[in-house]
């Protein structure tokens, strides 16, 4: 985030004749303590819960919800899918972005707004698109009823909506980035005589690295945690269908808490340590100017 | 007085950004507040305008005392460097927005929006959006916004700041006109020194922090008090030369000085001499008497109205010793020459040429140079290498001096050398250092400075004089060197513990002595009185806070070393005597 | 292929190819497949299903509580962003870094972790409880989790443009004699009310179409806590893919409006901030 008031700003200010009067201590105060109650129970709170609640019977049980055989096919469902959707997403990333930021052409805004569009879109909208497609029902449905190939209430469904939910991700944290680097550094490789490939990754992806980095991180967050249109494709097939987030709500709905909070504690760990990369990488940015 | 400024001080993390400035504005006048950047200027401009608070001093708008008074009460206006016009609004509601904060009616505020667009000539511009203007524009519609409220005091800070060239100008002019029409009293900071030139009816030069000079633009330019005021405001060549009972003598040559002198004995002064006030010539013998040095063209460049030179002089015992830093660089000096100079006589680069003064300006500061004493060579060669000597060498723009004594401090002996002691005679605090001091002191110096090593640059500097004889010395010191160091100047009074009683005469001696100060030597002193034994009292002030340094008058020798060796031996901060004084005898100055 | 400006640079066939195909097949085709099924419907059908009674209570709670978890992200979140961006206190940066948790949590565990708080005996909920409020299974449960979920767009949106307040701008308003309070009505809050409505308007529609962090704390009666994305997913349960369409495309026709709603703001509160006219 850009800099706040600086600390010799405030110091300045706190000598100004007339500032430190009662009414704006007063609020000043107000405002802080507004503030982080507001968080404290809309964040703070729920994340607490989730530890509290995990570990309420103990480090033993907490470690017995990951024995069960449906958690653990939740979670490598979840794995499997992040693994498949991350890099389609990084590869549709780079190539859009290089598309959008390093030509001039007709149409951009159109791009722009279809990869804009999942993140408006519901995501049960998002699930429900792909079972109006595949279905049985769907258009495709009867000739892949002949094929015997199924893709929604199976594996491929599931790709399918995180793939749609999550593929902005990436371009958008690297289009606008691309487009404030300019083609200049590009431009002058290829007049040196580099080809495309060589330029792209000697030149550009250097310059790139940490929005890229913050892009596929959160794609990956984002992906790990996708539940309404997962929801929707998955038909909920135990053992072969669940995701992390749909073994959340069944291990709810069954009333068993201490499950329920202990997979989402690890997704919730996730979300964390994504957010710590985040900071890492801001800080990595102002260290290198840019 | 519209303005008055007593001992404004304003401190960031214990460093003194503005220190201890006085100041009085009269009605109508434009003060320029000029300085480099860094000096103060523009946070004393802040304090006078209420946006920041002050540490230390008191600040009073036409006799109000507005030092606590919130800035919107205070009524002021204030213009940026960057205009801070209001984005949203147009020009019309940025103009109005004083007026409307204090309710006025639409049309009486029309009527003002109207009579103050046209003083800054943007007649017909009230719906237009601060982005839809230019720079120039912005910066009138920011002038008139100021002026709606109808302040008592008009500040500027850097207002040109963001302009091109021919704007500048013409904004110069708009701004000097409103002025004037208005006969508002206006204070602008620049680091500008032409802005300075055109704009002010009286300058005053910060830096460091402190006001070190104030006067009218000519009157600074012609006869500055201080190295940094000459420097500042143009270019100039800094001599040692000696002030003598027949005139000022630089290297071999004497030339008559601009001003009487006003000191009897014969001491090394620092010699101004503007480029314009050289004259070249062919030989000593056109220069009717007012030869100084032979050298050899080394640069000329052209530069319109003006060639500019630069002359290598010609090295030898009789050419005249300029104030430099590096002792090892080859003396060069400033000339500049108008176009009918230059088609009277032709020059080309690596000609030899003599050269005349006709103007020489002799500071009136005290310290021209320092030299390093020690026994050995290499130890005064390493004494002039401490960091405190050479910051103040540095600041001041002049040289240290390198002085062997084999025999200092020795009863009988004589100095080695039949050349008198010139400048500040520095010496470090070895063992003996008050018997080494007095000896200088007996044998022609006239201030002598102890430095410990690894002294710090000092935060507080402590004055005091032994008797009221050396006070005008020992003030003329301290200011030359408070000048130089961000530090507080307090000169201590110390009175006999019988006179508490009669304290009366005590004090006036100090209202006299910061009157003095401030007058004289644009010093502003703190001050203060203690009763007790001098010695003792000024080692337990030095002893309160580390990083402080002591400046001390004498006029009596006698029993020096006993009376001072605690002072000084103590090692743990620097000592500069300041001695007026019949050295032979060591008795005080008839 | 589209017009476009010669340039040096190689791979524009392949990157814009790519994309072009992804998009196409990601994005459009399944958007041209909801279409299809909601236009494959009898007007009198259509209208049926995105008129019912349980439709429109649907709406008004999914809409209506979005709009006020907006509105509370919009205060709440100026209070955030002011504070953050002026004051300074013990834990300032990590504050800061938390905003972005609801953009990085899944919303089932937002969805689990908010009722059990907010439920009878949760940690807030015992508090509340006894004074006649019921978060849990209400439509104030509803708006909570929409305003959690929709709090960082309030507050990443304000942040920037109250930094862009010039503090000079502020001290110009102080000699010219206006007090904070006058300050904050005429300069501040004009200047950063562009933000205000895209940071309201971002929020809407994020919360809008959120399923996993509502269905929990929800309690899914028809026409009282039934939020219209599980109305869709009711009919897909109940294989009535056309009706779900239909529902899908009224929501389809909101997200558009709104998109388009932002980016006009945006352009707008672009011109505003344009420096020279030409």
């Amino acid at each position: 985030m850009a800099a706040a008031r600086t600390a010799e700003e405030r110091a300045d200010l706190a000598t100004r004749p007339g500032y430190n009067s009662w009414v704006s201590v007063l609020v000043r105060w107000l405002f802080i303590a507004v503030s982080l109650a507001f968080l404290a129970a809309l964040l703070i709170a729920p994340v607490a819960t989730v530890f509290a609640v995990a570990f309420s019977h103990g480090l033993e049980a907490y470690l017995a919800s990951f024995a069960d055989e449906d958690t653990l096919a939740a979670i490598r469902l979840t794995l499997l899918t992040a693994a498949v959707v991350v890099p389609v997403n990084t590869v549709f990333g780079l190539a859009a972005a290089w598309a959008i930021a390093k030509f001039e052409f007709h149409g951009k805004s159109v791009l722009i707004t279809l990869i804009d569009l999942p993140l408006a879109v519901s995501p049960v909208i998002s699930g429900m698109v792909f079972v109006l497609l595949f279905g049985l029902h769907g258009w495709f449905g009867l000739w892949l009823e002949r094929h015997d190939i199924s893709i929604i209430f199976a594996l491929p469904g599931i790709f399918l909506a995180t793939m749609f939910v999550t593929f902005p991700y990436v371009a958008r944290e690297l289009i606008p980035l691309m487009q404030q680097l300019g083609n200049d550094e590009e431009e002058a490789a290829i007049t040196l005589g580099a080809g495309g490939w060589l330029t792209f990754f000697r030149v550009t992806l250097p310059r790139i690295r940490w929005g890229l980095l913050y892009g596929v991180i959160l794609s990956n967050a984002r992906a790990m945690g996708e539940f309404g249109a997962v929801s929707v494709v998955s038909g909920h097939i135990r053992g072969l269908t669940i995701t992390m987030p749909l073994h959340i709500e069944i291990l709810y709905n069954e009333y068993n808490f201490v499950g329920a909070f202990a997979v989402a504690s690890l997704l919730t760990l996730l979300a964390g340590l994504t957010l710590v990369v985040k900071n890492l990488i801001e800080r990595a940015r102002a260290a290198q100017g840019r | 007085m519209s303005i008055t400024l007593d001992q404004v001080s304003k401190h960031y993390g214990g460093i003194p950004v503005v220190n201890d400035v006085s100041l009085e504005i009269g009605d109508g006048e434009l003060f320029v507040l000029l300085g480099p950047s860094g000096s103060g200027k523009s946070t004393l401009l802040r304090a006078v305008a209420g946006l920041t608070g002050v540490d230390h001093g008191s600040i009073a708008l036409h006799g109000r005392d507005v030092t606590r008074v919130a800035a919107r009460k205070r009524g002021v206006g204030l213009v940026f460097q960057n205009y801070a016009l209001f984005r949203h609004m147009t020009v019309a509601d940025n103009i109005e927005f004083a007026l409307r904060v204090r309710r006025m009616r639409a049309r009486a505020r029309r009527e003002r929006r109207q009579e103050l667009l046209r003083l800054v000539a943007l007649e017909g511009m009230d719906d237009r959006l601060p982005m839809q203007l230019s720079g120039g524009q912005q910066q009138r519609v920011a002038v008139a916004r100021a002026l709606a409220h109808k302040p008592e005091v008009l500040l500027l800070d850097e207002p040109f700041g963001a302009l091109d060239a021919k704007i500048r100008e013409e904004l110069r002019r708009t701004i000097r006109q409103v002025q004037r029409e208005l006969r508002i009293t206006t204070v602008l900071v620049t680091h500008d020194q032409e802005e300075a030139f055109t704009m002010a009816d009286r300058i005053g030069i910060m830096n460091l922090g402190r006001l070190l000079e104030i006067g009218a633009p000519h009157e600074l330019y012609s006869r500055p008090a201080t190295r940094f005021v000459a420097t500042f405001l143009g270019a100039a060549n800094l001599f040692l030369a000696r002030r003598t009972a027949d005139g000022i003598r630089m290297g071999a040559a004497t030339v008559a000085a601009a001003e009487p002198a006003t000191d009897a004995r014969e001491h090394e002064v620092v010699a101004v001499v503007r480029p314009e006030e050289i004259a070249v010539a062919e030989t000593p013998a056109g220069l009717g008497g007012r030869f100084i040095a032979s050298g050899v063209v080394d640069e000329m460049v052209f530069s319109g109205a003006v060639e500019r030179l630069r002359v290598r002089l010609a090295n030898g015992a009789e050419a005249p010793l300029l104030a430099t830093t590096d002792a090892a660089a080859v003396p060069c000096v400033e000339v500049t020459r108008t176009q009918h100079e230059q088609r009277a006589f032709e020059l080309h680069p690596g000609q030899s040429v003599a050269l005349g003064v006709r103007r020489v300006h002799v500071l009136p500061t005290p310290l021209s140079s320092f030299t390093a004493c020690d026994a050995s060579a290499t130890a005064a060669a390493a004494l002039a290498r401490e960091p405190l000597l050479a910051v103040l060498a540095g600041r001041m723009k002049t040289r240290v001096a390198v002085r062997p004594e084999p025999r200092l401090g020795a009863a009988d002996a004589a100095p080695s050398a039949a050349a008198p002691f010139v400048g500040a005679t520095v010496i470090s605090c070895a063992p003996h250092a008050a018997q080494r001091t007095e000896w200088l002191l007996r044998h022609g110096a006239a201030e002598v400075l102890v430095l410990p090593a690894h002294a710090a640059v000092p935060q507080r500097v402590l004055i005091h004089w032994m008797d009221e004889a050396v006070r005008r010395a020992t003030l003329a010191v301290s200011a030359s060197v408070l000048r130089h160091l961000p530090a507080e100047a307090m000169y201590l009074g110390v009175l006999p513990e019988e006179t508490r009683a009669t304290r009366r005469p005590g004090l006036r001696t100090l209202l006299s002595a910061r009157a003095e100060a401030r007058e004289l030597h644009g010093l502003e002193l703190r001050t203060e009185l203690v009763f007790g034994e001098v010695a003792p009292e000024l080692a337990r002030r030095l002893a309160e806070a580390p990083a402080q340094m002591l400046i001390v008058g004498v006029t009596d020798l006698t029993r020096f070393a006993e009376r001072f060796g605690p002072l000084i031996d103590a090692g743990r901060w620097p000592v500069l005597i300041v001695y007026r004084g019949d050295a032979s005898s060591g008795a005080p100055a008839p | 292929m589209s017009l476009r400006a010669p340039s040096v640079l190689p791979g524009f066939g392949l990157t814009f190819g790519f994309t072009s195909f992804f998009l196409s097949a990601l994005v459009l085709l399944p958007l041209a497949a909801l279409v299809v099924a909601a236009g494959s419907m009898h007007w009198s059908d259509f209208l049926a299903v995105i008129l019912s009674r349980r439709a429109l209570g649907s709406y008004r709670l999914s809409f209506g509580a979005s709009a006020l978890a907006a509105t509370i992200n919009v205060v709440f979140g100026f209070m955030l962003a002011w504070t953050l961006t002026r004051y300074e206190f013990p834990g300032r940066k990590v504050i800061d870094a938390l905003i972005d948790l609801p953009f990085a949590l899944p919303t089932a565990v937002s969805g689990i972790a908010l009722t059990t708080v907010f439920a009878q005996h949760g940690w807030i909920g015992r508090y509340l409880e006894p004074l006649g409020i019921r978060v849990a299974y209400t439509w104030l449960g509803v708006t909570l989790a929409l305003t959690l979920i929709s709090m960082p767009f309030a507050v990443r949106t304000l942040q920037p443009a109250l930094l862009e307040v010039q503090r000079d701008l502020e001290d110009a308003a102080e000699t010219l004699g206006a007090g904070r309070w006058y300050a904050f009505r005429r300069i501040i809050l004009p200047t950063v009310l562009p933000a205000l409505l895209t940071g309201f308007t971002l929020a809407f529609a994020r919360a809008v179409g959120e399923y996993g962090s509502v269905i929990f704390i929800a309690g899914n009666l028809p026409l009282k806590t039934e939020i219209t994305p599980l109305l869709i997913v009711i009919h897909l349960e109940q294989f009535d893919y056309r009706g779900a369409a239909a529902l899908g495309v009224v929501m389809l026709a909101m997200s558009f409006a709104v998109l388009f709603a932002i980016n006009l703001l945006q352009s707008w509160g672009r011109r505003r901030q344009v420096r020279a006219a030409h």
